[in-house]
């Protein structure tokens, strides 16, 4: 930064700062009380929240950073940052002289320039409002659109006969029963109980499964329960259960019987 | 201050204004700075959706002060309609321009960054708004 004392205006003696591209004029959260005119150059406007930059804006020679604060006599820190994206001049005023000239000035001229403030203020909240509105209806556009789709797409409803065993048990256990549904990541499964009197149906419990799609196509696979409900087909067991072992060939066919 | 003691001898006269009645004028010339005795009055905007209602304007507020205080600009920036019965005072232009004068150039250009800014953000709410309804 090269410093250069200009004393045109005697009453307002004025410094001027060359900033190169990338430096940061204002840092939100500083004291800071200085009005910048930028003399050449482009500066950007920015808020940091949560470590991601907001930009606000694109100021470029003849433009003031700064003047708000200045009007509204806050004594609070800055809430803005200002980065230099070329470089550029800036001008410093010392907000003393000014300062002084403002409290002098006729009273309906300071009512008007405060009004026009408090103004500004106002239209710069209802673009924040407005600005959360909009990126909270995109968030619930990401959140809600994916499930329906998912829930139309992926889980579909049948009623097919299958065999399960066990996975720790002999292969001649043979348990049959019915598949409900099905998705790319798992199946519901109405348990046979009038067989598997000594089988433990608990969630993290594996199962080796063989079944036939109304399609014709066999699957074979292994599955875990992850959750067991009583009340659904009453005098069964239902049981949500999740894919633990799968081979391509097989994934490639439950895909195809899934799509709509 | 009380209005009366910060417009006293600013005011060149009172206008009565009905219900719903134009005071003002989007595009309009004139610069005729206001402020509203009794009443209140609607600030619109014209957008291609339709006319879009920015704020409502209380005792004590003025408005028309920015086609005053910017000197470039030729046009009012928004229309202002009556909101049920309004007395305004009509100030003083003269006695404005030559107070105004006295202003030093680095206030006056202050004045007009922050007029500038003003009329950026409404522009911008102005289309948020109207956006926002569709």
């Amino acid at each position: 930064m090269v410093n250069n004392m200009n004393t045109k205006g005697k009453a307002n003696p004025t410094v001027r700062l060359q900033y190169k591209k990338g430096d940061l004029i204002i840092k939100q959260g500083d004291y800071g009380i200085s009005i910048y005119k930028i003399i050449r150059g482009k500066v950007i406007i920015f808020n940091e929240s949560e470590n991601k930059e907001i930009h606000l804006g694109t100021l470029g020679p003849g433009n003031l950073i700064g003047e708000m604060r200045f009007l509204s006599d806050s004594t609070e820190v800055c809430s803005l940052s200002a980065r230099a994206v070329e470089n550029s001049e800036l001008e410093v005023w010392h907000p003393a002289t000014l300062a002084k000239e403002y409290e002098l000035m006729p009273p309906v001229l300071k009512y008007m320039i405060n009004q026009t403030l408090k103004r500004l203020i106002r239209m710069n909240k209802i673009i924040s409002k407005l600005s959360i509105g909009k990126e909270q209806k995109k968030e619930q556009i990401k959140h809600v659109e994916p499930v329906t789709s998912k829930r139309s797409y992926y889980r579909k409803l049948l009623d097919q006969d299958c065999f399960y065993r066990p996975c720790n048990s002999s292969t001649n256990i043979s348990l049959s029963g019915k598949v409900k549904d099905l998705s790319l990541n798992g199946l519901g499964l109405v348990a046979d109980m009038n067989r598997s009197v000594n089988i433990s149906y608990k969630p993290g419990k594996k199962f080796h499964f063989e079944m036939t799609l109304p399609n014709g196509k066999e699957l074979v696979f292994i599955a875990q329960i992850v959750s067991v409900n009583k009340e659904k087909y009453p005098g069964s067991l239902f049981l949500g259960m999740a894919f633990v072992e799968m081979t391509a060939a097989v994934k490639k066919k439950l895909g195809f019987y899934l799509m709509p | 201050m009380s209005i009366d003691r910060l417009v006293y001898g600013y005011l060149a006269k009172e206008e009565n204004y009905p219900d719903g009645a134009n005071i003002i004028k989007e595009g309009g010339t004139g610069n005729w700075v206001y402020i509203i005795l009794k009443g209140q009055a609607e600030v619109k905007k014209n957008t291609s959706r339709g006319v879009v209602t920015i704020e409502t304007l209380k005792q004590g507020e003025i408005f028309g002060e920015m086609l005053f205080l910017q000197a470039a600009k030729r046009t009012r920036s928004a229309s202002i309609i009556a909101k049920g019965p309004v007395q305004l005072g009509v100030l003083d232009s003269q006695q404005l321009l030559d107070d105004y004068a006295s202003v030093s150039p680095q206030l006056k250009s202050l004045i007009n960054s922050l007029i500038t800014k003003l009329e950026e953000a409404t522009n911008k709410a102005v289309t948020m708004i109207s956006e926002s309804k569709k």
